[in-house]
């Protein structure tokens, strides 16, 4: 019995140590990401068609990696959106993550700052075909003609309708489609068949600690009537009659009840898988969270339908858009680092339908044509938002300090803080002060 | 009687002086401070002096190439809508905070200065907040004021009252962030005036008591003048530190709904690392350092004036 016990140690201390050493020879490299942090559901999942949602999808993509690689360890970092501050603060003090995950808005402020590294000579070696990146990708991660990061995915703005509600409402059509506005008279009248019908506001909306929602929201409406505000990128200009009418929009939906207040981003994810609303203003990445809880018993339960932006303007059915993409921070790294780096990319670049998944759209031109891809639900629904996608010039500076103030000001207005004229004027002197001292 | 003493002159040249009883500086004394100088120079009076000549440039977070601009940080600051109203903000967040501390610190500390165990769990547990970090507090109150679904809400809605939206009101989104405030760190006052009212001679008491003197003229006459000096430490402790409100407004209301609960040092991290604006960040910063360091004096002296009256 003693001679089993010591000969089980001996094995458990050299599997200890084999382990280790194994360990030891790969090369660690850090990840910043943001996405959320879901280890309870998925720390060990490796199997990524197994998970679901933003969070659980990179987890098991990292942790797939780090199961396959026979050279890297990530060791992931997980930050509190969007984690600018954060970043900038390490790069600072010196002690940048090796990779970061980065919205394409953001890539011109660091990479003209010398604070990224190209990528162009790394993605050719490790054979990344940069033609098969969409355009919307290519122009997002290109700076000055060279590639500063790889890119992850691109998301707009969209609807997530509760059809069950829009049943009730009687706001779905013979085909089963969701009837929605064409123009603003409409958005009124629908809105108020719905709150009469089923005692709940039309819209759930983001509305509390954030600005995102208000930001991409007048955005998108100021797109859709041909409103360019960044003909000059170092001036934004909100003093047309369509900003105006766009802004007094979101204060008449506000001021008529026509969505729920006060929500924060997670109060109001919940509340529209809760049934608490008909429409959701929000982005692609829910796509694949609402389309599960549609599968399960519950107020959306085969209740669930997703549509781009409805075009309330005449103009244009442009809508706001962004991406995430990778970027790998400038500094002493090894070669070791730098290859088990591009190493990672390219696993994603790789597994990019898996990423697909959550609604995002693929970055890759063979995945947006593949079957797989056009298979995933509600696809065809949204296939329109690769065109009409639209991101700020990326002449502008300090796009997301931009988009902080704007959202602030135009938040003001609809919650009837502010004037709709002083918020606009408000807006536009403070994004103007910053622009002018932005190097 | 020697030499020396009749002839002074040749004395201070003959005579050697005494060891151990030396007249005048003897600077080998600086010594003993020294430790504590370096640490004082490096950490407090050069970061002052560096953010001073900071705030007079054109400084960008990642751009070493810096230019004077002299006062024009500060000429912009005092032209910027945002930044007024931080100031404003700030001032009024100390007003309703500080004496709030001082008022409840003290009642608690009276209610609980005494030696039974239930006093000594009550002590503890005023106290224990304190020792949780800002982003808990925070995640607790967002939990209590959120009008969906937050405790207060639930609580209302049991009465059928309709919730209030604390924190997206711009009317209660400071008072709220100053109820989390005072409800995290009430127990530091509570102790100090604790540790005050213990040192007061129980004399003192028994002899109003012999004189038939009320609860209410024995705390106004003996507790109040004991405890005059810790009033003023916890007044101008307090002043500092909740005009560097930060943590609370940031995590709870993000300065926000329309500027109304931005407080100045989260003007001063927003400029720093979101606009990477480092020298218009210093420039408000040496604002808020001359506003503390006026509040805090003129509490100091206007105390001091009191006491020695």
């Amino acid at each position: 019995m003693r001679k089993l016990t010591t000969a089980l140690l001996a094995g458990l201390v050299l599997t200890a140590g084999a382990s280790a050493a194994l360990a030891a020879d790969k090369t660690e490299i850090s990840v910043a990401r943001f996405f959320g942090a879901c280890e309870a559901d998925y720390g060990s999942v490796t199997d990524v068609t197994k998970a679901n949602g933003e969070c659980g999808i990179i987890t098991a993509l990292i942790n797939k990696f780090n199961a396959e690689s026979t050279t890297t360890v990530v060791k992931p970092e997980i930050v509190e959106w969007p984690g600018y501050d954060q970043l900038t603060a390490r790069i600072r003090s010196g002690e940048p993550p090796v990779i970061s995950v980065m919205h394409e808005a953001v890539i011109s402020d660091y990479s003209s700052r010398g604070l990224l590294e190209p990528l162009d000579e790394d993605f050719a070696k490790a054979g990344v075909d940069v033609n098969d990146m969409t355009d919307a990708a290519r122009q997002g991660v290109t700076k000055d003609g060279k590639i500063y990061a790889m890119p992850f995915d691109t998301h707009t703005w969209l609807w997530h309708i509760n059809m069950n509600l829009f049943k009730e409402a009687g706001l779905v059509d013979e085909a089963g489609k969701p009837i929605l506005p064409k123009n603003t008279d409409e958005l009124f009248a629908q809105a108020e068949q719905f709150k009469e019908k089923t005692g709940k506001p039309y819209f759930i909306s983001t509305l509390a600690n954030e600005t995102a929602f208000y930001t991409r929201t007048f955005d998108t409406l100021l797109y859709q009537q041909n409103v360019d505000f960044f003909a000059d990128p170092n001036k934004v200009d909100f003093s047309s009659p369509e900003a105006k009418g766009a802004l007094q929009l979101l204060a008449d939906i506000y001021s008529k009840d026509l969505t729920t207040k006060n929500q924060d981003y997670a109060a109001s994810v919940s509340s529209f898988a809760a049934g608490d609303g008909g429409v959701f203003i929000c982005g692609t990445w829910l796509i694949d969270t609402y389309d599960q809880e549609s599968k399960k018993d519950g107020p959306l339960a085969n209740g669930y339908a997703v549509t781009a932006f409805p075009q309330i303007y005449p103009g244009s059915p442009r809508v706001w858009a962004d991406g995430h993409s990778w970027v790998l921070l400038k500094q002493d790294l090894s070669d070791a680092q730098r290859a088990s780096a591009v190493e990672f990319m390219k696993f994603l670049w790789d597994n990019n339908f898996e990423w697909a998944r959550t609604g995002h759209l693929p970055v890759r031109k063979s995945i947006i044509d593949s079957a797989e891809f056009k298979g995933l639900p509600h696809r065809d629904d949204i296939a329109s938002l690769a065109v009409n996608g639209t991101a700020l010039p990326s002449a502008v500076k300090r796009q997301f300090s931009i988009q902080e103030i704007e959202g602030e000001e135009v938040g003001s207005a609809m919650r009837g803080d502010k004037s709709v004229e002083e918020a606009l004027t408000d807006a536009e002197t403070r994004i103007n002060e910053l622009l002018a001292n932005a190097k | 009687m020697t030499d020396a003493t009749l002839s002074p002159g040749k004395a201070v040249a003959a005579v050697k002086r005494p060891t151990g009883a030396s007249i005048g500086p003897r600077w080998t004394n600086a010594l003993f401070i020294a430790p504590y100088m370096v640490f004082y120079l490096a950490l407090l009076v050069y970061p002052l002096f560096k953010g001073i000549w900071m705030s007079m440039l054109e400084s960008d977070m990642f751009d070493d190439t810096s230019k004077f601009t002299g006062l024009a940080n500060y000429y912009r600051l005092f032209n910027d809508k945002i930044f007024i109203g931080t100031i404003w903000n700030t001032v009024l967040f100390v007003l309703m905070t500080v004496p709030v501390f001082v008022a409840i610190g003290l009642l608690l500390a009276l209610a609980l200065n005494r030696s039974d165990r239930t006093s000594a769990s009550l002590r503890a547990i005023f106290f224990g907040t304190s020792v949780l970090s800002v982003t808990i507090v925070t995640i607790i109150w967002k939990m209590m004021y959120m009008p969906g679904n937050g405790a207060i809400a639930s609580i209302m809605r049991l009465f059928g009252l309709e919730p209030i939206a604390f924190i997206t009101s711009s009317s209660l989104a400071l008072p709220a962030i100053a109820v989390t405030t005072i409800w995290w760190i009430i127990g530091l006052p509570m102790m100090l005036f604790l540790a005050a009212l213990q040192q007061i001679p129980g004399e003192l008491y028994e002899a109003a008591a012999l004189d038939n003197a009320s609860r209410w003229r024995s705390f106004w006459s003996i507790t109040l003048p004991s405890i005059r000096r810790t009033m003023l430490v916890v007044v101008i402790y307090e002043i500092v530190a909740q005009f560097q409100l930060f943590g609370q407004a940031q995590l709870l209301t993000q300065g926000g709904p329309n500027n109304a609960s931005r407080p100045i040092v989260l003007f001063i991290y927003e400029q720093g690392f979101r606009s990477w604006n480092l020298g218009y960040a210093a420039a408000a910063s040496e604002v808020l350092f001359l506003i503390m360091a006026v509040a805090a004096l003129a509490q100091f002296f206007a105390s001091r004036k009191r006491v020695e009256g």
